[in-house]
């Protein structure tokens, strides 16, 4: 993938790099999304609070504006092998990403509601986790401008480390509002924001399933690894 | 890797599904080691390759790969034209078919074959199914009616056809004509059908009934197909076959190919990547 000779017809190459454009762009602006809205709770910054809002709307287009184009080579040039999982990647990828955006803009919103408590690790955990669903989704748009499937399987692999991090928020935060039920609401609100990083690290690890796929055409095993006792202890 | 990919078991396809495991049934032809030439040049170079029993098999590449020429000696058409010979072996219910000594007439009303132009007889609708029957056969008029009758319904022809039986094949539209070229064949009852571009100057809608056609007689006739069109063999066949320069480079189930093909040379045909 990527690597190929050109196509007879050159305009399909262009269709095709045009979408791989598109979805490169996605996932810069996703990336960013990410970065700020996780900066704007554990730094408390209220500009960068502002930013993932505003980029969603682009992220959003794009993601139409590739769907539209992606449905357009299905149907004009019937792709086959390695295109039509391109394509097939890119119209599940550009939905992962959109996710990311949203859920990225919600942490954002979020943002200055909570509030650190006092003694808690869970900030500290916060960014812990922040910093691996970065590391992770980075990755992933990595592996998918380079077709590397060894990296997108890295990704996939990576997720656990998430999963345990928001098990052990999760508990934490249980036994501060059993505490003092005043902290209820900023810990509601700190719950959320790990739950929408947990939930950008799923989608970063659906990113890679989609780019191995596209690469390897070779379909990953339906159950990843996965934390679980993130399954098992953070039912909401 | 021919005989290995031939006989190798498939697996599940790119959906994660299980595909029909066309490996599984009993071969209705087997091609092995086969070796063509055309005076001194060389078509086809050790051809190994199964046709397994009812189903459709699919076979392309570009112009002057092979895969007509494997098609014409599958019923040892190549025997009209001097200069043209094939070794190796094309075994077909227990006999080696390239073998001198082989009953071509017989051989050619169980393996029949229909051509990328429709090739009706400058003769009515009725005779064109009964001449073939005539030459292998001796039945009576009754009985032949029956035949005709049984084979233009199998094409879906009966309808459009069945009150004016005694006129022209010629005067019919394309695809009818090659529909009734379909019906003159399985009239005979072969087991195997080979079909060479049988669509390829029929419209979109003719085409589709043929290939309607295909996917309703493979319950009972093993069907080898050549194709240009990368479609049709996706939506035909069970089987893909891609053939190259006279090397077969690659065959496995229809969905793996399309989706995943092994060898790099397919992948670049099959989505328009030839130089």
């Amino acid at each position: 993938m990527g690597t190929e000779p050109a196509h007879t017809v050159t305009r399909y190459d262009q269709e095709l790099d045009r979408l791989r454009g598109m979805v490169a762009r996605m996932g810069g602006l996703v990336e960013r999304q990410t970065a700020q809205a996780i900066a704007a709770v554990v730094d408390q910054n209220e500009e960068a609070a502002l930013e993932p809002p505003e980029l969603d709307v682009e992220v959003d287009a794009l993601e139409r504006e590739a769907e539209a184009l992606a449905i357009r080579i299905l149907a004009l040039r019937a792709p086959m092998a390695v295109d039509l999982r391109l394509i097939i990647a890119v119209l599940k990828i550009t939905g992962d990403l959109e996710r990311i955006g949203d859920y990225a803009s919600s942490i954002a919103r979020r943002a200055l509601k909570v509030e650190p408590l006092d003694g808690a690790m869970s900030f500290s955990a916060l960014r812990s986790m922040g910093r691996l669903v970065q590391e992770n989704l980075h990755k992933a748009i990595d592996a998918m401008a380079c077709n590397d499937s060894e990296r997108a399987m890295e990704v996939w692999n990576a997720d656990t480390a998430v999963d345990e991090l928001y098990t052990a928020m999760f508990r934490e935060l249980v036994t501060y509002m059993m505490e003092d039920p005043r902290k209820i609401g900023p810990c509601i609100h700190l719950l959320f924001v790990a739950k929408n990083l947990e939930r950008i690290g799923d989608h970063a690890t659906n990113i890679a399933e989609r780019v191995y796929y596209a690469v390897t055409g070779e379909m990953l095993p339906a159950v990843r690894p996965r934390g679980g006792a993130a399954r098992k202890g953070a039912q909401l | 890797m021919n005989g290995e990919a031939a006989s190798g078991t498939m697996q599940a396809g790119a959906s994660g599904t299980p595909q029909v495991d066309e490996a599984a049934r009993p071969l209705a032809i087997q091609v092995r080691n086969l070796d063509f030439y055309y005076g001194k040049t060389r078509a086809l170079h050790n051809i190994s390759l199964d046709f397994p029993e009812r189903s459709v098999t699919g076979m392309i590449g570009p112009s002057g790969c092979g895969k007509s020429t494997l098609l014409r000696i599958l019923n040892r058409m190549y025997d009209l034209y001097p200069g043209q010979r094939a070794t190796g072996e094309v075994l077909y219910d227990g006999q080696n078919i390239l073998a001198p000594g082989v009953d071509l007439n017989l051989l050619r009303s169980r393996i029949g074959m229909v051509f990328q132009k429709p090739t009706p007889f400058p003769m009515s609708i009725y005779d064109n199914i009964a001449f073939g029957i005539r030459l292998h056969e001796r039945v009576s008029r009754s009985e032949m009616d029956g035949r005709v009758e049984d084979a233009l319904r199998r094409v879906a022809l009966w309808a459009e056809v069945k009150d004016r039986l005694q006129a022209s094949a010629t005067a019919m539209s394309g695809g009818q004509q090659q529909r009734l070229c379909i019906a003159r064949t399985i009239a005979t009852r072969p087991e195997i059908i080979l079909l060479d571009e049988p669509t390829s100057a029929l419209d979109p809608v003719s085409t589709a009934r043929i290939e309607e056609l295909l996917d309703e007689l493979k319950g009972d006739f093993t069907i080898a197909i050549v194709t240009h069109n990368m479609q049709q063999a996706a939506r035909c066949a069970d089987q893909v076959a891609f053939f190259y320069l006279g090397e077969l480079v690659e065959v496995d189930s229809t969905a793996r190919m399309f989706t995943t093909p092994r060898e790099s040379r397919t992948q670049d045909y099959i989505t328009g990547r030839f130089g």
